[in-house]
C-alpha cells in the first residue's frame, strides 16, 4: 500500500473577524490526494475552498490540523506544488517570459538549462512568438496560458489552480479546459495530480477523476464522487449527465432537506434562528417570473433555463422560500400562493406584503425590536453588528448587514444612514413628535 | 516608404543621438569635478557672488547638483523611512504621525541646527555649508515622496504577493521586482513635485544670514536674492531665465523620458500616453542598449541573491535565535530613540520658557496675521482655479495641451518674482501687508488648478450628458454636479495649498528689497526676523506654533472633510 501524495487532517482555518472576534472558515477538513489524480474541490461562495487550496500549497498555514506531503508533515510552502489564480497575478511591468520565468529564480539550475525551460513551456502553452509581449497588450486566455506557464515551469508535481477560468469567456475557458487535460494525460510534463476550486459542476464533472463538495459556514466536506469517464469526455454522455444530475441532487437536498415544514407559521411570537441568504431582491423577484411564464419546474431544468450555476440559483431559491414565495416539495420550485400575489400586485402593495413578511424573519425582527426600545429612534450599526456576530459566528456579519438593509430599503420597513451608520425608523425623530 | 526603412535602421546607427548622449556624459563628468572643487574649497563666510552673465552657467550647474544631491538623499530617505513605517509592525503608529510634523515644520526651522551644526563639524571647508544647504532643500522635497511610496506599499496586491511568495523570491528581488515596480509611477510624479517643491525655497537655502554670519554659496539662489537686494533689473531678469532654462532642460531630458518610460508600470494602456521625444530618441540609441545590458547585469541575479531552498526548511531552527537578537536590537533601537526624543523635548521646552510673555502675545498676534493672510490667499486661488480648473479639465485635448504649461509654471521657484509683484504694487502704494497676499497666491494657486483639472477630467462623460439633458440651470450645474465631483480632489488641492502657504509666509512677509529690508507682522517674518537676528527661543517658538496650527488644521479640518469626501463624494459607485 502507497501513502497518499498528500493527506489533510483535522485542517481548520479561522481568521479575525471585525469585531474582534473570529471567524471559522473551514471546519475539521479530512481528505487524501493520490497521485494522478484530477480533484476538484467545489462548493458555495464562501465555503471555503480557496482557503483550503491555499493551506495545501503553504501560502496560509491552517489554525489547526495538519498537511502531509507523502507522510511528512508539511512546514511552509509546498515545493512541489504550483498555483494557477483566478485573475492571472502578472506582473504588469514584465514582460511574458520574465513573468514565466520569476517562479525560476530561486532553483539551483544553470542559465541555459532556465532559458531551455521557459522556452519549453512558453511553447507547450501555445505562447510562443509573444515571449517579450507585456500582459497588458494579451487577450485574457493569453494572460492565463501565461499564468499557466509560469506555474508549470517550477516542473511542480501538484499543479493547484483556483478558478481558473472563470475570469474568462465560455469560448477560451472551453479551449483552455481542453488544453489542460491534454497537459495532465500526455505526461509530457511532470504533473501527476491537479487540485482545482471550481464553482461550476459541469466544469469538474468534466475535468475531475473525483469531486470534493463542500458545504458553507463553516466549510465542511459534504461528500465525495468519483468519476472513471475516460478522458477525452463527451458532456452528452448519458454517465457524464447523470453525475451532473446526482451532485446536483446532493447539493439541492442539503439545502432543502426532504421532509421539513416550509415556511414560518404566523402568530409565533419568537421567530426561528436564521439567517438570509446575500441575495438581491430583484433576482429573487426575476425567479417568480420564470415561474410564472415557465410553471413549476424542478432545479435542473431550471438552470439551464436561466444559466446560472446551481449554487447561485439555489441560494435564490432559498431566499424565495424564506419570504414564502416558493415551496421545494422534492427538488422542485412550486409557486405559493403568496407568491402570485405578491407578483400581481402593484408595486405598493408589494412593499406592504414584503414588510410583514420580514417583520417575521429572525434578522429582522431583531432590528424592528431594538429600534421599539430605543429613546432615540436610532440604532447603531455597530451593536448589530455585533449581534450578528455573535449569533451567526460563520457569517460574515458585514455582509449580512448589506443584504439586510437592501431588503428593508425595499419593503420600506426601517431606514439606514450609511454616513453616521445607524439604522432608524421611517419617521424621522424630529417628525415623530407632531 | 523611406521613413520606415529608416526607423528600421536605427538601432544600428551610431547616429547622433549617440554623440550627443556621449557629450551629455562628458559634461556630467567635468560638471563632478568643477562641483567638487567648490565643495572642497575653503570656507569663506561671505563669498564674492559676481552678477555678471558669464557666471550664471556654473552658478546654475551648482544650484541643480545640489538640487539632484537633495533629491538622492530624498530618495534613500524615502525608501528606509517608507518601508519601515510600511512594512515593519508598529512603526506606523510613531512614523506617520511623525512625518505629518516633519512635513510642516518651515525650512527656516531646521536652518540653524543643519548650519551650525555642520559648519563646526568641517570648520575650515565649505562643505559643511554645502551639505547644510542640500539639506535644507532636502526638507522641500522628501515628505510628500515618502507618503506616495508608503501608500503604494501599502496597496500591493495580495495576489502578487502570494506569486512572489511562491517563486521564493529573496528580500532584495522582491523589492525590486515587486514593492518598487509598484510603487514606481507614483513615485514618479511625487518626484517631480519635489524637484519643485525643493526650488521654492531655493534662495533662502543658498544665502542666508543666522546672527551675526552671513552665510551665502555660489548659485542661482543667491544670485537671484543679491540682485535682488541691489534692485539689479537686468540681472534679476537674467537669473529668472536661467531658472526657467533650467527647469526646461530638466523637464525635457530627464522627466518627460522618465514618465515615458514608466508607462510600462501600469496596468492599463494608458490612453493618452504622454510623449516625449528624448525618451524616444534615447531608447533607439545604440548606447541605450548598453546600459539597458548593464542593468540586467546588476539588478537580482537570482542565483547570486536567492536562498537556497534547503534554507526555508531550517527558518524555524535558525530563526529563533536570529529572532531574539533582532527583539533585542529593536529594543534597544527604540529606548535610544525614545532616550533622544525625550531629551529633545525637554531641551526644547527650556528653551520655550524663556520667552517673556510680550513675545508669546506678539507671536499669537502674528500667527492670526498669517492665518487671515493665508486663508484670504487660498480662498482668492480658489475662486479663478476652480472655474478655470473645470473648464480645462472638461476639454481632454485642452488639459493635454494646458498640462505641460502649467507644470511648469508650477515648479518655478516664486519667490523669485516676488520683488517684481512687490515693486509693481508699492508703486499703487500697497503696503506688503495686503501684497504679501498676492505672494502666497501666486506660490501656492498651482496646487489648487492643478487638483481641481484632475478632478473634472475624472467626471464621467454621461453625468455631464445628463446634466444637458435635465436642462439642469447653473447653479444647479456647479452644485449638483461640478462641486460634488471634484471635492476630493478640491480638497487635496486645499491641503497642500494651505501647507504651502504657510511655509511660504516665511518670504512673502520678509524680503531684502533695494537695500532695505521689508516686513509685517506676521508668523513668516517673525521667523525670519528671529533667524536674521539669532533669537534662537523665537525660532524655535515661532516654528512650534507653525507647526502645530498646520496639523491641527489638517486634524480637525482637512481629515473630517476628506472621510466625507470619500464616502460621499467619491466617483466610484
Amino acid at each position: 500500500m502507497t501513502t497518499p501524495l498528500l493527506e489533510i487532517r483535522n485542517v481548520s482555518q479561522s481568521f479575525p473577524a471585525a469585531n474582534g472576534g473570529s471567524v471559522e472558515i473551514l471546519h475539521d477538513i479530512n481528505l487524501e490526494i493520490c497521485e494522478h489524480e484530477v480533484v476538484a474541490i467545489m462548493g458555495p461562495s464562501g465555503c471555503g475552498k480557496s482557503t483550503l487550496l491555499r493551506a495545501i500549497i503553504g501560502l496560509e498555514p491552517p489554525s489547526a490540523g495538519q498537511i502531509l506531503y507523502r507522510g511528512a508533515a508539511q512546514t511552509g510552502l509546498n515545493p512541489s506544488t504550483a498555483l494557477v489564480f483566478q485573475n492571472f497575478a502578472l506582473f504588469p511591468w514584465l514582460t511574458v517570459q520574465e513573468n514565466v520565468s520569476v517562479g525560476l529564480s530561486h532553483l539551483s539550475i544553470t542559465s541555459d538549462e532556465r532559458q531551455e525551460r521557459v522556452r519549453r513551456v512558453i511553447a507547450d502553452v501555445g505562447l510562443g512568438g509573444s515571449e517579450e509581449a507585456y500582459p497588458k497588450e494579451l487577450s485574457g486566455g493569453m494572460k492565463q496560458r501565461v499564468g499557466l506557464a509560469r506555474a508549470l515551469a517550477v516542473q511542480p508535481e501538484i499543479l493547484c489552480m483556483d478558478e481558473p477560468f472563470s475570469a474568462l469567456d465560455v469560448l477560451t475557458s472551453e479551449t483552455l479546459r481542453n488544453e489542460v487535460i491534454d497537459i495532465y494525460t500526455s505526461k509530457t510534463t511532470p504533473v501527476n495530480t491537479i487540485l482545482m476550486v471550481t464553482h461550476s459542476i459541469s466544469e469538474g464533472v468534466f475535468m475531475a477523476t473525483r469531486l470534493v463538495v463542500m458545504g458553507a459556514h463553516p466549510g465542511i466536506i459534504r461528500a465525495v464522487f468519483e468519476n472513471k469517464l475516460p478522458y477525452p469526455r463527451d458532456e452528452h454522455h448519458p454517465d457524464f449527465v447523470a453525475l451532473i444530475e446526482k451532485i446536483h441532487g446532493l447539493i439541492t437536498q442539503a439545502v432543502f432537506p426532504a421532509g421539513q415544514a416550509t415556511g414560518v407559521i404566523a402568530g409565533v411570537d419568537k421567530f426561528p434562528i436564521q439567517t438570509i441568504p446575500a441575495v438581491s431582491l430583484s433576482s429573487a423577484i426575476g425567479l417568480l417570473e420564470v415561474l410564472e411564464n415557465e410553471g413549476e419546474s424542478d432545479l435542473f431544468a431550471l438552470t439551464r433555463h436561466v444559466n446560472i450555476d446551481l449554487h447561485q440559483l439555489l441560494v435564490i431559491v432559498h431566499a424565495a422560500e424564506l419570504l414564502r414565495w416558493v415551496t421545494t416539495p422534492g427538488g422542485r420550485v412550486e409557486m405559493t400562493a403568496e407568491g402570485r400575489t405578491f407578483l400581481a400586485a402593484s408595486i405598493n402593495t408589494r412593499k406592504q406584503q414584503l414588510n410583514a413578511t420580514l417583520r417575521t424573519l429572525f434578522v429582522f425582527d431583531l432590528i424592528v425590536q431594538a429600534l421599539k426600545q430605543s429613546s432615540r429612534g436610532e440604532v447603531d450599526e455597530s451593536a448589530v453588528l455585533s449581534q450578528f456576530a455573535q449569533t451567526f459566528p460563520h457569517e460574515g456579519p458585514q455582509r449580512l448587514l448589506r443584504t439586510v438593509v437592501s431588503w428593508a430599503r425595499y419593503a420600506e420597513l426601517f431606514k439606514y444612514d450609511s454616513i453616521r451608520r445607524v439604522f432608524h425608523g421611517l419617521q424621522q425623530p424630529a417628525a415623530m413628535h407632531t | 516608404m523611406v521613413t520606415d526603412k529608416q526607423s528600421l535602421q536605427t538601432p544600428r546607427a551610431f547616429g547622433w543621438v549617440d554623440l550627443a548622449v556621449a557629450g551629455l556624459l562628458a559634461a556630467f563628468i567635468y560638471a563632478m569635478v568643477t562641483v567638487a572643487h567648490e565643495w572642497t574649497a575653503p570656507l569663506r563666510q561671505v563669498p564674492e557672488i559676481h552678477l555678471e552673465a558669464r557666471y550664471l552657467p556654473l552658478y546654475t550647474l551648482f544650484s541643480l547638483s545640489r538640487g539632484i544631491i537633495a533629491y538622492g538623499v530624498s530618495f534613500v530617505f524615502t525608501m528606509v523611512y517608507g518601508y519601515t513605517m510600511a512594512r515593519v509592525a508598529g512603526a506606523e503608529r510613531v512614523m506617520l504621525p511623525m512625518l505629518d510634523i516633519l512635513q510642516s515644520i518651515p525650512v527656516l526651522g531646521f536652518l540653524p541646527g543643519f548650519v551650525l551644526g555642520l559648519v563646526h563639524l568641517f570648520p575650515n571647508q565649505n562643505v559643511g555649508l554645502e551639505i547644510a544647504s542640500v539639506l535644507m532643500i532636502f526638507t522641500g522635497q522628501a515628505w510628500n515622496m515618502t507618503f506616495s511610496f508608503y501608500s503604494s506599499l501599502k496597496s500591493v496586491p495580495p495576489d502578487l504577493v502570494a506569486v512572489a511568495r511562491l517563486s521564493r523570491m529573496s528580500w532584495w528581488e522582491r523589492f525590486i521586482r515587486l514593492d518598487l515596480s509598484f510603487a514606481t509611477t507614483g513615485l514618479l510624479w511625487n518626484s517631480m513635485m519635489s524637484m519643485a517643491g525643493g526650488w521654492f525655497f531655493l534662495m533662502v537655502s543658498e544665502a542666508f544670514v543666522l546672527g551675526e554670519h552671513d552665510f551665502r554659496l555660489p548659485g542661482l539662489g543667491s544670485y537671484m536674492s543679491l540682485a535682488i537686494e541691489r534692485g539689479d533689473g537686468r540681472s534679476q531678469l537674467l537669473g529668472v531665465s536661467a531658472m526657467l532654462g533650467m527647469i526646461v532642460c530638466v523637464d525635457q531630458l530627464v522627466w518627460r523620458p522618465l514618465v515615458a518610460w514608466s508607462h510600462k508600470f501600469t496596468d492599463e494602456e494608458p490612453a493618452n500616453a504622454s510623449h516625449s521625444w528624448a525618451w524616444e530618441r534615447l531608447r533607439r540609441s545604440r548606447l541605450w542598449r548598453v546600459a539597458a545590458q548593464t542593468w540586467k547585469f546588476i539588478t537580482p541575479r537570482p542565483r547570486l541573491l536567492a536562498i537556497a531552498p534547503v534554507t526555508y526548511a531550517n527558518v524555524s531552527v535558525t530563526g529563533s535565535a536570529a529572532m531574539i537578537g533582532w527583539r533585542w536590537t529593536k529594543w534597544f533601537l527604540v529606548c535610544a530613540i525614545g532616550a533622544g526624543v525625550l531629551f529633545g523635548v525637554v531641551e526644547y521646552v527650556r528653551l520655550l520658557l524663556t520667552l517673556t510673555s510680550d513675545e508669546w502675545l506678539g507671536l499669537f498676534r502674528s500667527t492670526a496675521a498669517t492665518f487671515t493672510r493665508v486663508v484670504v490667499a487660498v480662498s482668492l486661488a480658489s475662486l479663478w482655479t476652480i472655474p478655470v480648473g473645470v473648464m480645462i479639465g472638461r476639454h481632454p485635448r485642452c488639459s493635454h495641451a494646458m498640462q505641460p504649461i502649467i507644470q511648469m509654471a508650477a515648479s518655478f521657484p516664486a519667490p523669485m518674482i516676488f520683488p517684481v509683484v512687490v515693486g509693481a504694487m508699492m508703486a499703487f502704494g500697497t503696503g506688503l501687508g495686503i501684497s504679501s497676499v498676492v505672494l502666497l497666491l501666486l506660490g501656492t494657486q498651482w496646487y489648487i488648478l492643478f487638483n481641481v483639472i484632475a478632478g473634472s477630467s475624472s467626471i464621467p462623460r454621461e453625468l455631464w450628458e445628463v446634466s444637458r439633458l435635465s436642462r439642469f440651470s447653473w447653479w444647479h450645474r456647479w452644485s449638483q454636479l461640478i462641486l460634488p465631483a471634484i471635492f476630493p480632489s478640491l480638497l487635496t488641492g486645499w491641503i497642500t495649498a494651505m501647507g504651502g502657504a504657510w511655509n511660504a509666509s516665511i518670504v512673502a512677509e520678509y524680503m531684502k528689497f533695494r537695500g532695505q529690508t521689508l516686513s509685517t507682522v506676521g508668523l513668516g517674518s517673525a521667523i525670519s526676523e528671529a533667524t536674521e537676528r539669532g533669537q534662537f527661543h523665537i525660532l524655535a517658538a515661532a516654528v512650534g506654533i507653525m507647526a502645530v496650527t498646520v496639523v491641527g488644521f489638517n486634524r480637525l479640518v482637512w481629515r473630517p472633510l476628506s472621510h466625507r469626501a470619500q464616502t460621499r463624494y467619491s466617483l466610484e459607485t
